[in-house]
């Protein structure tokens, strides 16, 4: 059997890319930072890469017909041979030297100019326009370079215009697609930097961990396949690759489409593109923690009894609870503690996320250590020696408030430290650290973050939280 | 002045390392066996120089020609008069000469307690510094009751004490005539115990009175405290110059607070050592009243103008805050 068609060599050649794509992630090195870290909750530390054994990459003579791969479906290679003309990889590349510090993907749509992509594709270029500029390569290898149009942080979407025009195969209506959970999926893009790719995969309804609404597409995304398109076997497109739990299979997810669709009509509407996105990035952020802290506290936080302790959370479909115990411990003491985390955080750059609420609230007990003995115990899990990294330049220093508070019902020792955004104007880390002083054979201690939130909301959380910690009437 | 005479040798920092009598003049000082006092100094000639007395009773000493001469306070001689301070240089060796009526200064107060030394000194040190040791391990020790960490943690701290002492006693033997290290071991224990001591009084006052500068800059009474010990381990070696090691360890302690002090601005961009208080007591130990809810917002919405101000400026330049 021959494969005359060049479409349809790229098309082998990149499924033997996205087979030894999985192991190759950690080997990628440069191309592969783009990565955008899963959601993880807090207390699970993410497996750094997958698989430990790293498959040789297929040799010239070894990607022929005899090899033993799957056969693309009929309808991967029908759409990927109408889609290849309008599919681009987007680089960034340092304006000092032009070498490339990362990649990802894009598609043109309809028959204008304008490509749809990931913001975390073009951060560097929106945060520092200065140091990097961006740049396309299309599936024949043409390059062009590439001028941002807007962005949307919230959503992690991107328009850039181009100097060429699309065939009109990537369309996004202004109608919302309609999706049925098991539906065929094909995700379109540049994984690892390896050549253009197609993958399958199928539609499994609509993620309600992340604060903004993201679909679950089982199927394998890659990086450098983020800002690709994907589209259903009709060739309409449902989302926009965008990111994949590292600590699952296949577990991927898309940015939908309604999103891109408002995005481009800002885009076409706009008479010039803004000089500086730091403002506009700064003013969606605020936008974010306005939403986040008003549905935080939309109702008052739910009280759980830990030990002699009450203490406040809020679970929800964002907001996850997980608990852990010392139980097993060989020591004089149990601690249980119980931490509530948004699994998703807003993706500002590749070094820094925001947008995030996490509290843990821990209480140690002893019958048997002496009070002074349990002092020391409780003061150094007290301690926290900085907030944050200290060497972080994107933030201030830590400013702290300490005092002993009595609120309704215990009396705690309170902490509150802040940080400001030097880029976002009136976005702060707000921290609260607080135990409680009422037992000298018990302690809470209880922990409120707050990532990019405004002075007023950090404070209004801060107040809610602290107020409700209290001791349960015995 | 009559004879007989003594000619001292004497060390850099003016001991007398070996006095010779000499009971007629003139006196020969030479490398030769023919002189009266003999010089073991490779720089020192033969015959070298003779003291004799002028007509008017003045010592006087002459240099015999020789080829590196005599020495009196940086300046080369021929000839000089000896009082009895004046020290010479000949070759390598510096030495004077005294007559038998030189005046000597008075007799010191002896203040030493002499019943002080030895095994009782050391072993109230040891007692003082196990005790320290035991204590921090019994405060810190939170997994279920074993001999052992006691055991290794006594061992540790009685081990440090005999390595510290130690370690100034061979000062003492090196710079005075014994090694007093019972002295030393005690003064090491008592310093353990007051850096210990201050470690529980100034949590306990912080956390009684809500005065967090006693744990925030809980550093600097340290360094006082360590200086302090030098201190007493100075006095120990050479009790005649109190006053001045007062005043070193007082310098020492002074540049040892400011160093601490920019580190801290320099790594943390605070002067404390500490980002807050962490210390959590029994409630029995709480005296001053506890706050609203509503004082301590406050106290953190005073903090945005100051973080406002730091946005604006270089990462690592914020508004140092205390």
């Amino acid at each position: 059997m021959r494969l005359p068609s060049a479409a349809l060599a790229a098309l082998f050649f990149g499924a033997a890319a996205s087979l030894a794509a999985a192991s190759l992630a950690g080997a990628a090195g440069k191309a592969d930072q783009r990565a955008k870290p899963a959601p993880q909750p807090p207390l699970v530390i993410p497996p750094a890469t997958p698989p430990a054994t790293t498959p040789p990459a297929p040799g010239p003579g070894e990607t022929d017909e005899t090899a033993a791969l799957p056969t693309p479906s009929s309808a991967a290679q029908t759409l990927y041979s109408a889609a290849s003309a309008d599919l681009l990889q987007i680089r960034m590349l340092l304006r000092n030297g032009r070498s490339q510090s990362s990649v990802g993907s894009g598609f043109l749509v309809g028959t204008g100019n304008l490509v749809l992509t990931n913001y975390h594709v073009v951060s560097q270029m929106a945060l520092d326009p200065d140091v990097y500029l961006g740049e396309y390569v299309d599936t024949d290898g043409k390059s062009g370079p590439i001028e941002l149009l807007a962005v949307d942080v919230l959503h992690d979407l991107a328009v850039v215009r181009v100097n060429r025009n699309g065939t009109g195969f990537f369309q996004v209506g202004e109608k919302p697609v309609k999706l049925v959970q098991g539906q065929y999926l094909y995700s379109l893009g540049n994984p690892l930097d390896l050549g253009f790719a197609i993958s399958e995969g199928s539609y499994n309804g609509i993620v309600t961990r992340s604060f903004y609404e993201q679909l679950i597409f089982t199927g394998p995304i890659n990086s450098g396949m983020s800002g690709g398109p994907s589209v259903t076997a009709a060739g309409v497109v449902a989302g926009v690759n965008v990111s994949k739990r590292r600590d699952g299979e296949l577990v991927s997810f898309l940015v939908p489409v309604k999103y891109a669709q408002a995005l481009l009509r800002q885009a076409s509407a706009q008479p010039h593109p803004p000089k500086d996105f730091n403002p506009l990035i700064g003013q969606q952020l605020l936008a974010h923690q306005r939403a986040l802290i008003d549905r935080l506290l939309a109702e008052p936080l739910s009280m759980r009894a830990m030990g002699p302790y009450q203490v406040p959370v809020r679970e929800s479909q964002q907001l996850r609870c997980w608990g852990r115990s010392n139980f097993r411990a060989e020591a004089e003491y149990t601690v249980d503690s119980v931490s509530c985390a948004m699994e998703a955080a807003i993706y500002v750059s590749d070094t820094q996320q925001t947008g995030h609420v996490s509290m843990t609230h821990q209480v140690l007990r002893s019958s048997s250590l002496h009070p002074l003995q349990f002092a020391v115990l409780a003061s150094s899990r007290f301690r926290v020696d900085s907030i944050g990294t200290g060497r972080d330049t994107r933030l201030t220093r830590p400013a702290c408030a300490e005092m002993f508070v009595h609120t309704a019902t215990l009396p705690v020792r309170a902490v509150t430290c802040v940080r400001a955004y030097r880029k976002f104007a009136g976005l702060y880390n707000f921290t609260l650290l607080a135990a409680s002083t009422d037992d000298s054979h018990a302690s809470l201690q209880s922990r409120l973050d707050l990532a990019g939130v405004s002075y007023e909301n950090g404070m209004r959380a801060t107040r809610a939280f602290l107020s409700a910690l209290g001791r349960s009437r015995r | 002045m009559n004879g007989p005479w003594f000619v001292e040798l004497l060390a850099r920092n003016g001991d007398v390392l070996h006095r010779q009598r000499v009971d007629g003049l003139p006196i020969r000082i030479g490398r030769g066996y023919d002189n009266d006092v003999i010089l073991d100094d490779d720089y020192a000639a033969a015959a070298h120089a003779v003291v004799e007395q002028d007509a008017s009773g003045r010592l006087l000493l002459h240099d015999l020609g020789t080829r590196n001469g005599i020495v009196i306070q940086g300046k080369r001689r021929q000839d000089a008069e000896l009082t009895g301070g004046t020290v010479v240089r000949i070759g390598h060796t510096a030495l004077r000469v005294r007559a038998a009526d030189f005046p000597v200064v008075p007799e010191l107060l002896d203040r030493t307690l002499h019943g002080w030394e030895g095994v009782l000194p050391a072993a109230a040190g040891l007692a003082l510094a196990g005790g320290v040791a035991l204590l921090a391990r019994w405060l810190s020790d939170t997994e279920y009751f074993q001999l052992a960490r006691y055991a290794e943690a006594l061992a540790g701290g009685l081990a440090a004490a005999l390595l510290w002492g130690g370690i100034w006693a061979c000062a003492n033997r090196l710079f005075a005539r014994h090694a007093r290290l019972g002295r030393h071991v005690f003064v090491f224990g008592c310093g353990a115990a007051a850096l210990a001591g201050y470690a529980l009084l100034g949590s306990t006052l912080g956390y009684a009175l809500s005065a967090e500068g006693f744990t925030h800059y809980a550093s600097h009474v340290a360094t006082v405290l360590l200086a302090g010990m030098i201190y007493f381990h100075l006095c120990t070696i050479r009790p005649r110059n109190r006053i001045r090691y007062r005043w070193v360890c007082a310098g020492l302690a002074v540049l040892c607070s400011g160093l601490i002090l920019a580190g801290n601005v320099q790594r943390t961009g605070r002067l404390s050592d500490e980002l807050y208080m962490s210390v959590l007591m029994p409630p029995a130990i709480r005296v001053s009243p506890d706050h609203g809810v509503d004082e301590f917002m406050r106290d953190v919405e005073a903090m945005k103008g100051p973080l406002d101000r730091s946005r604006g400026r270089k990462p690592g330049d914020d508004e140092i805050n205390d």
